[in-house]
């Protein structure tokens, strides 16, 4: 009986599918289904890969990537990619000129002009949200994190003491103080000379063009006019601080996007997690292939692969453990790229008090003492007892590779001739051996490693390096919990984890994106490794971050990155785990799809269509 | 009953009053920092934030009365606050999509209470038969099924392989017209809008799209009103005013359909009753595979990610919809059974 109902059904499939995936589905509409949806579409507040894929088409930044590359730029809405031959380069790397395309339409019919792509840089800059992007052009022209950092560095007052919750003044006298502070070092930063726009930067910073390049929504270009009609700054230095950071919510351009770029948003509908762009045909450049794009969050895997089948997806979002569900679909073809991020898996070295994955909180086989990791063999021990090989291997089914330190493939300062850990039981247990004066070895230990549920790869990761380092000795315990997001967010924000698996994406392809936020002692990551880490990087390590930075030489550069990666391996600073490859299943018909690293999301809209 | 109906109306605002600050209480319990998960909600989002200012910024480490008190008084200004999840207004969030869940409770519900009660009765005038067995066991496969098994075995066969039934809640050309200024919006569900715009295309559109859930609905809900229907009627079939009515020389027909099944109905109205205030309450499952924009999938991401906007929102919507479904159903018991006072 089941058989014969499998033949009618295997029929009746082999019959529907053979008519249904005859031609393509509306040709001219181009159907790509993710998960979630933007977070906000103020350019200056959008920090995730799904708003800036959806800025990245209806706003032109000044330059671009050149196709795949990551190092090429071609001018957008710069007349010219500036350089020290061209000239636009000038003082040693300190000034960047732009010389601004002209005739440059707004969605809304407006001008650009340069005064927009000043106002842009100055809006965002002021406006620095809490958790926004905007310190990586604070940091590039003025060499600090936040706006906030910065006026209180150079007015020596509180940002609280000066304004309150909601943006007034807590005393007259500031007033004065804020404006001369506008004028002084924003203002000067960002100048147009005549149809030019004119960077200053405090000091040379090699990743500058990149930071300004196409998709970095933090750059894309604004119109003035329309963000003041809005409610955004309106552009006078006296009370700029009232817009200066906000809540999500509050932005006035929170659910709208008025740029110059290839594509207009027709809609964004928050309920279906969709959004709706037409192509711009008054659009400046060369304009779409296609006449409508779609971008649809539908969490659900099966409910997008079933879309993909059918044809009514044109291209889907893929984690790797699907991948083998996609595979001979018939009508679809899957593509592949790696992104410029790694995972890697990192030390805290001064746990924080009161951590309950410590055990006993002592050596004494029932516990680990809060420094246990600041011990560089109990580090080198736990980084041979690692198999890399295989974890890549079996888990991300091949499609990883491992890289020596935090530098991913394909920047400057990656040399895979530098030494890496390899999987080696018997250093392992020699390194353990030496650990805390032998005591580690005689006495135990036991402790807790996290992950956050629903990431299987770091799951089974902490649960072989669980594996290995138990089977040196019985006396060593490991215990692998997982929690909820919230809970691992909060141990890991209040110092207690004793090691965490992290990622880091790519911000702009630059090896200091990396180098600072593990390694140095202001880094994202590296103000969370504990405070005997923080004393071992400002001794060791800040000081060369900060020359490779300032270096203008890219041979120089390269052996400073080269130099801090050297230091990391001896001091078994971290464990980078992989870099992995992204599959991008697509249908057949999709044609002039391209990949380049550091596009957000998935698609290159300006150029795909679809013909079979 | 006028007086009752006043009375429950009366212990609505308290009924409310209380869940919001059970549920703030439970959300409170949490730290800031794990509160903070709706601001940064992967790991990859810890970029750029900087933790403590947010935690400042957005009021997490008030003391917890300042926090409730802050959510009251927005409440009695008629502010529910802003949704996260859905990036919109809580109101506007819930209101977008609750006529989704309406739509979908609406189409569902008559074919699990007809088959429901219908094969029950079937099910007990044959019992201990074969086909008594045969529908019973039907049921309880449909009862046993998970939802999210079943679903994705319609999603496959009536969409993969036969093309029917595709998810969403329209096909995109339909959307356009739905959302252009020539088609205007009554109820916000589709179906009923187009009918009264007269789009009969709209419609069919909007129907197949509703099928593949209400398919799935019915199978796993109707078991349970069948077998709550026969246990019922085989009771009532024992009863001796069935057996008169036999003995005086009824047709069985009439037996059956007059005698038995009204009485037996009772207690078929009130479980009815919880699984139409259940539909409304949104089927998270059904929504998310079938990808329809309900309330049930907004609320259970709105729970995952620790909204408290719209989770308080969310509860108190559906406070409201328990109260006000509980008070329905008791009085349609007055209604079925003039046994029942309501006092």
């Amino acid at each position: 009986m089941k058989k014969i109902w499998f033949c009618l059904l295997l029929g009746v499939f082999l019959v529907v599918s053979s008519c249904a995936f005859a031609q393509v589905k509306s040709p001219d509409t181009y159907i790509y289904l993710g998960i979630g949806e933007p977070d906000t579409l103020d350019p200056h507040y959008a920090y995730d890969t799904a708003s800036g894929e959806t800025i990245g088409m209806v706003y032109d930044n000044l330059i671009a990537y050149k196709g795949e590359s990551v190092t090429e730029f071609i001018p957008r809405l710069s007349l010219e990619v500036p350089s020290l031959e061209n000239g636009l380069i000038k003082d040693d790397g300190k000034t960047y000129i732009f010389p601004l395309r002209e005739g440059v339409k707004f969605h809304n019919g407006s001008d650009l002009t340069p005064e927009d792509v000043e106002y842009t840089f100055e809006r965002g800059i002021l406006m620095d949200p809490y958790a926004g992007p905007m310190w990586m052009i604070i940091e590039a022209l003025f060499d600090y994190q936040t706006i906030e950092d910065m006026v209180e560095d150079k007015l020596q007052v509180a940002w609280s003491d000066m304004v309150d919750e909601d943006g007034n003044l807590k005393s007259e006298e500031y007033a004065s103080q804020l404006i001369d502070f506008y004028h002084q070092y924003i203002d000067p930063a960002i100048e147009v000379e005549g149809q030019n726009v004119v960077f200053h930067l405090v000091r040379p910073f090699a990743p500058f063009l990149s930071i300004l390049a196409q998709n970095s929504s933090w750059s894309a270009i604004m119109d003035k006019e329309t963000c003041v009609s809005l409610g955004l700054w309106n552009g006078e230095p006296d009370g700029w601080w009232k817009y200066h950071t906000l809540k999500k919510e509050e932005s006035p351009i929170y659910e709208k996007a008025i740029g110059t770029g290839p594509f207009e948003l027709v809609e964004w509908d928050r309920a279906q997690q969709r959004l709706t762009f037409n192509r711009n045909d008054n659009y400046w450049g060369e304009k779409p292939k296609i006449a409508k794009a779609v971008i649809w969050g539908i969490d659900e895997w099966s409910t997008r692969r079933a879309m993909l089948e059918a044809g009514d997806a044109d291209q889907i979002y893929t984690p790797l453990q699907y991948l083998e569900q996609v595979k001979g679909l018939p009508g679809v073809k899957i593509e592949e790229g790696a992104r410029i991020t790694i995972t890697a898996l990192h030390f805290n070295w001064t746990v924080e008090k009161g951590s309950q994955y410590l055990g006993s909180g002592q050596l004494d086989g029932e516990g680990t003492p809060p420094d246990f990791f600041s011990d560089v063999h109990v580090r080198r021990a736990f980084s041979y007892a690692f198999d890399y090989d295989t974890f890549i291997e079996q888990v991300l089914q091949g499609y990883g590779f491992r890289v020596p330190s935090v530098i991913p493939k394909g920047l400057l300062g990656f040399n895979e001739a530098l030494p890496m850990y390899e999987f080696d039981l018997e250093k392992a247990k020699e390194e353990l051996q030496k650990a805390w004066g032998g005591e580690v070895w005689e006495k135990g230990f036991k402790l807790t490693l996290l992950y956050n549920t629903g990431n299987e790869a770091r799951q089974t990761a902490c649960e072989m390096l669980k594996e290995y380092i138990e089977s040196l000795s019985p006396k060593f315990k490991i215990e692998v919990q997982g929690v909820q997001w919230p809970t691992y967010l909060d141990a890991y924000r209040s110092g207690q984890l004793p090691a965490f698996i992290i990622g880091w994406l790519a911000d702009y392809p630059d090896p200091h994106n990396f180098i600072f936020t593990y390694f140095h002692s202001n880094g994202v990551y590296g103000t969370t490794q504990g405070q005997a880490f923080l004393d071992f990087a400002r001794e060791n390590l800040d000081s060369l971050v900060e020359k490779a930075i300032a270096e203008t030489d890219d041979e120089a550069r390269q052996k400073i990155y080269e130099e801090i990666q050297t230091i990391a391996y001896e001091n078994a600073l971290g464990m980078t785990l992989y870099q992995p490859i992204e599959v991008y299943p697509m249908r057949d018909w999709v044609k002039g799809w391209m990949f380049n690293p550091m596009r957000p999301g998935e698609v290159n809209w300006e150029g795909v269509y679809k013909e079979e | 009953m006028i007086f009752y109906i006043i009375r429950r109306f009366l212990f609505l605002p308290l009924t409310l009053l209380g869940i919001s600050l059970l549920v703030f209480l439970m959300i409170g319990l949490l730290s800031p920092y794990q509160r903070l998960a709706t601001f940064i909600d992967s790991p990859e989002r810890l970029k750029g934030a900087d933790i403590d200012k947010l935690v400042e910024f957005y009021g997490l480490n008030d003391p917890l009365i300042v926090q409730y008190g802050r959510w009251l008084k927005n409440i009695f200004q008629g502010n529910l606050g802003w949704s996260y999840v859905g990036k919109e207004p809580v109101y506007d969030a819930l209101m977008r999509r609750f006529p989704y869940t309406l739509e979908l409770a609406l189409f569902s519900i008559f074919p699990i209470l007809f088959l429901g009660i219908n094969l029950g009765v079937i099910s007990s005038v044959n019992h201990n038969r074969p086909l008594d067995h045969g529908l019973r066991i039907f049921a309880v496969v449909g009862w046993s099924f998970p939802d999210f098994v079943f679903g994705l075995f319609i999603l496959m066969i009536f969409y993969s392989v036969l093309g029917w039934f595709p998810p969403g809640n329209l096909s995109l050309w339909a959307e356009e017209v739905v959302k252009s200024s020539a088609f205007h919006s009554f109820t916000g569900m589709t179906t009923i809008d187009a009918l009264f715009n007269g789009r009969l295309d709209i419609f069919w559109d909007a129907f197949l799209h509703l099928l593949g859930p209400v398919l799935t609905l019915t199978y796993v809900q109707f078991a349970f009103i069948l077998r709550i229907t026969r246990s019922s009627m085989l009771e009532v079939l024992q009863k001796d005013y069935v057996r008169t009515a036999r003995a005086k020389g009824l047709d069985e027909r009439v037996v059956i359909n007059k005698h038995a099944r009204r009485n037996a109905l009772i207690p078929v109205a009130t479980v009815s009753g919880q699984t139409i205030i259940g539909l409304l309450a949104g089927a998270v499952i059904v929504e998310t595979i079938f990808n329809r924009t309900g309330i049930g999938s907004f609320m259970s991401l709105a729970a995952q990610q620790l909204d408290y906007a719209s989770i308080m929102g969310g509860t108190l919507f559906f406070g409201l919809i328990l109260v006000l479904g509980n008070l329905i159903v008791d009085i349609s018991y007055a209604f079925i059974d003039p046994r029942v006072r309501l006092e």
